[in-house]
């Protein structure tokens, strides 16, 4: 199952995947309903979306078990989701996000597998890898955080 | 209504009414942004008010591709300028303008007076005011950071600085800490007001027409940028954009002096040493547009987002003759902090140094900045503006339309940026000249000659000095400057796109027919309501034109020797360009144009 990696150090915050996310999921621009966010400190540029984790937090937290795995993409069940938003406090990177205009849970769900914010972010920054590729990309953001090894 | 946020909103500081008119009151008849902002000035400034009189009028509006397409982050800023006290515009990038269509908003219009300064927070259909009397003169970066602090960290903030509060005429808007509308004295006009600063955050988006053509649309432009040469160079452009100015020709040195500035090379090879050695750069984006013009740049321990492609830097470097990079950086920290017009204040700055206040060059200049921010001593007189000044010291100075500060380059020998300074409604070259073959002359040849070629059916065109063909040239590059300001689009980008794609784009995004026929009839119905404007307030053929020490001095060395600017010829240029706008001889609008464009007085 492919996942999502962010080479954060490309980015240049021009949230054009906010743009092209809100577009592509609402058919409106809003950057509040993208469920990529572009975070920025001075410079620097993170941008997080759900990253699909193993044991997720947001899963297990959920009351309602109302979020599980459905072909490597988390869905949540909106008939047994209840809104009580626990998912949202649990997800160590702000991954799932509340959909205030129609009501739902929202999260990154991969574009059924063709995501547009790696085809029109025009730097490059996010990459759909093939999950075994994924302990490489960790460890190269491991080397951007604390040098490159040796 | 799709592409638009749909509403106006209207603030009158006076008497703190707010209200909501329609964007459809005007988007059929004026576009959007610099069109609808004009008419909105047109309509509501009293044609003898003064520019810091309450009655003045300060309008922002975004366009309708502002957030929704890329490189479409624009906001365009319009009110009576207390520079010229003719019609002023300026536009900035950034965030803003994204943020206020989100939040539901086209624009704000802002009028009258408060008693207070103050301070405006938009959060969606929430807009309240907030006491700013504790922060009136703090600098852009601690007013951006201190409305940070009342309660959304996620607001995007216009802003005046100390420059603003005091009324110094070269003070811009700052947007956030980085992007400034810098040309006209917009800042002053937000000081008269008591308005310190305008935040807004929105939840609540955009509506489009077509998200499947839109996309693919934008996917196409975006493209065509990310192929263009343009999209490389940018990744080094703060490190090479004085090299190119001077590669082309275009900058001048000092007050307009007429010998060439030996130490110009020296000191641009110094500022390249300073971006790739010495200073750190991390590249960003303005919303939506993959062009990377701005950094954020680390030195020892200061930092500061700048913006290259403005020229800003290279401003510092040969206007104030420093060579010094350190002290460059210095002089660009002060201005952009106090939120000040970079090229305006350096231009009034270079005019000190003919008075012997200051000695380019040197540390001096700093203590001068301080002086006009705080109008002390000769400060006080030189925040008034070069052209006042001159008034006060009985030395002529070098100015365009009405009085505004020159652009980084010299007019005497660009024929046509020489037009544009005069005949532009806001003297704000800036505002007209961007892609004119002209300016590419020497160092991309072939295509600033298929350019010329293209629009004039001439190549010599394209050749600086001629005066063929320069009137033309400039009402065509009004126009599309006129498009780009009014649909929210970049212009850099905007220009190396063909129409067509932001034609289909404003289609998509509004479900209105366009093209770029129907594009280019928009510019010239705003070029002139724009003419209209300072019409009314007593603008003829007398006005359009440059300070006379243009005309009299002769360019004594450097590439440009033994050059001089015709004031015949020019004023020929002048009736070629009055021609192709529909204007009679003296500059007028004739009745036929009105009824043209059906626009009424
Ligand atoms: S929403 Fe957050 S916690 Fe849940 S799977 Fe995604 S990243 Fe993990
Ligand atoms: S589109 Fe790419 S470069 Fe732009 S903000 Fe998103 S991740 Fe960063």
């Amino acid at each position: 199952m492919p996942y999502l990696i962010v080479h954060e150090d490309k980015c240049i915050g021009c949230r054009t995947c906010e743009m092209v996310c809100s577009l592509s999921h609402e058919g409106v621009v809003n950057p509040d309903l993208s469920r990529i966010h572009v975070l920025g400190y001075k410079g620097e540029k993170f941008p997080i979306m759900c990253l699909q984790c193993e044991d997720a937090p947001c899963e297990l937290v959920c009351p309602m078990e109302a979020i599980h795995m459905q072909g490597g993409i988390r869905i949540v069940d909106d008939e047994k989701c209840i809104r009580c938003k626990m998912c949202t406090l649990v997800c160590p990177i702000g991954g799932v996000l509340y959909d205030y205009i129609n009501h739902q849970m929202i999260r990154c769900d991969l574009c059924g597998g063709d995501p547009q914010c790696v085809k029109y972010c025009p730097m490059n920054v996010i990459e759909l890898v093939p999950d075994d590729a994924v302990p490489e990309a960790r460890k190269r953001g491991v080397r951007i955080l604390y040098g490159e090894a040796d | 209504m799709f592409g638009y946020a749909g509403k106006i909103l209207f603030v009158d500081l006076s008497t703190r009414l707010i209200k909501t008119i329609p964007t459809d009151k005007y988007a059929a008849d004026f576009l959007g942004g610099r069109g609808i902002a004009t008419k909105i000035a047109y309509d509501l400034i009293p044609p003898d008010a003064d520019a810091l009189d309450p009655e003045n009028v300060l309008v922002m509006m975004t366009g309708p591709l502002t957030g929704v397409a890329p490189s479409s982050s624009r906001i365009d800023i319009v009110s009576l300028s207390p520079v010229t006290n003719l019609l002023g515009g300026s536009s900035a990038g950034g965030d803003f303008g994204a943020a206020l269509k989100f939040a539901g908003y086209d624009g704000i219009v802002i009028t009258g007076r408060s008693k207070e300064p103050t301070c405006i927070r938009i959060i969606d259909d929430e807009v309240t005011f907030h006491d700013a009397e504790a922060c009136w003169e703090y600098d852009v970066y601690d007013t951006v950071d201190c409305v940070k602090k009342l309660g959304r960290e996620d607001v995007q903030v216009a802003c005046i600085g100390k420059a603003g509060a005091n009324l110094v005429k070269t003070a811009g808007i700052s947007f956030s800490k980085r992007n400034l509308a810098a040309r006209g004295g917009l800042g002053a006009v937000m000081g008269s007001k008591n308005l310190k600063a305008i935040a807004v955050a929105g939840t609540k988006g955009v509506k489009v027409r077509d998200t499947k053509r839109l996309m693919e649309v934008n996917f196409e432009i975006q493209k065509r940028i990310r192929e263009s040469p343009a999209f490389k160079k940018y990744e080094n452009w703060h490190a090479n954009i004085a090299l190119s100015l001077l590669k082309a020709r275009r900058p001048y040195f000092g007050d307009y002096e007429e010998d060439y500035w030996e130490e110009a090379e020296e000191a641009v090879r110094n500022a390249k040493r300073f971006f790739e050695e010495m200073a750190t750069l991390r590249p960003n984006s303005c919303f939506s547009c993959p062009l990377r013009c701005w950094a954020w740049v680390e030195y020892k321990d200061e930092e500061a987002p700048m913006v290259a492609c403005q020229g800003t830097f290279p401003a510092i470097l040969f206007i104030l003759k420093i060579k010094d990079p350190e002290l460059a950086w210095k002089v660009y920290l002060r201005l952009q902090r106090e939120g000040m017009d970079i090229m305006g204040t350096a231009a009034v700055i270079a005019y000190a140094s003919r008075l012997g206040l200051v000695k380019l060059g040197t540390e001096d200049i700093l203590w001068l900045i301080d002086e006009i921010v705080n109008r002390e001593g000769p400060g006080n007189v030189l925040a008034e503006g070069v052209k006042r000044a001159s008034e006060h010291f009985g030395v002529p100075a070098v100015y365009v339309k009405g009085g505004m500060e020159s652009w980084s380059s010299d007019v005497r020998p660009f024929r046509g940026v020489a037009l544009a300074g005069a005949v532009s409604e806001s003297g704000s070259i800036s505002r007209a000249i961007h892609g004119f073959p002209a300016s590419s002359y020497y160092t991309k040849p072939e295509k600033a000659k298929k350019v010329a070629r293209e629009i004039v059916g001439d190549e010599s065109a394209a050749e600086p000095t001629n005066y063929k063909g320069k009137a033309k040239l400039v009402a065509y590059f009004e126009n599309e400057h006129i498009i780009a300001d009014s649909l929210g689009v970049c212009d850099t980008p905007m220009l190396s796109i063909p129409l067509e794609l932001w034609a289909e784009a404003f289609t998509a995004a509004t479900g209105i027919e366009m093209s770029p026929e129907k594009l280019h009839f928009y510019a010239e119905k705003i070029r002139t309501l724009e003419r209209m404007f300072n019409v009314r307030r007593g603008v003829n053929r007398e006005e359009d034109t440059l300070s006379p020490r243009l005309f009299e001095s002769v360019i004594r060395s450097g590439p440009w020797k033994g050059v001089k600017l015709d004031r015949e010829k020019f004023e020929r240029m002048k009736d070629e360009y009055y021609k192709l706008r529909g204007w009679d001889e003296r500059g007028i609008p004739t009745e036929e144009t009105l009824r043209k464009y059906e626009l009424e007085w």
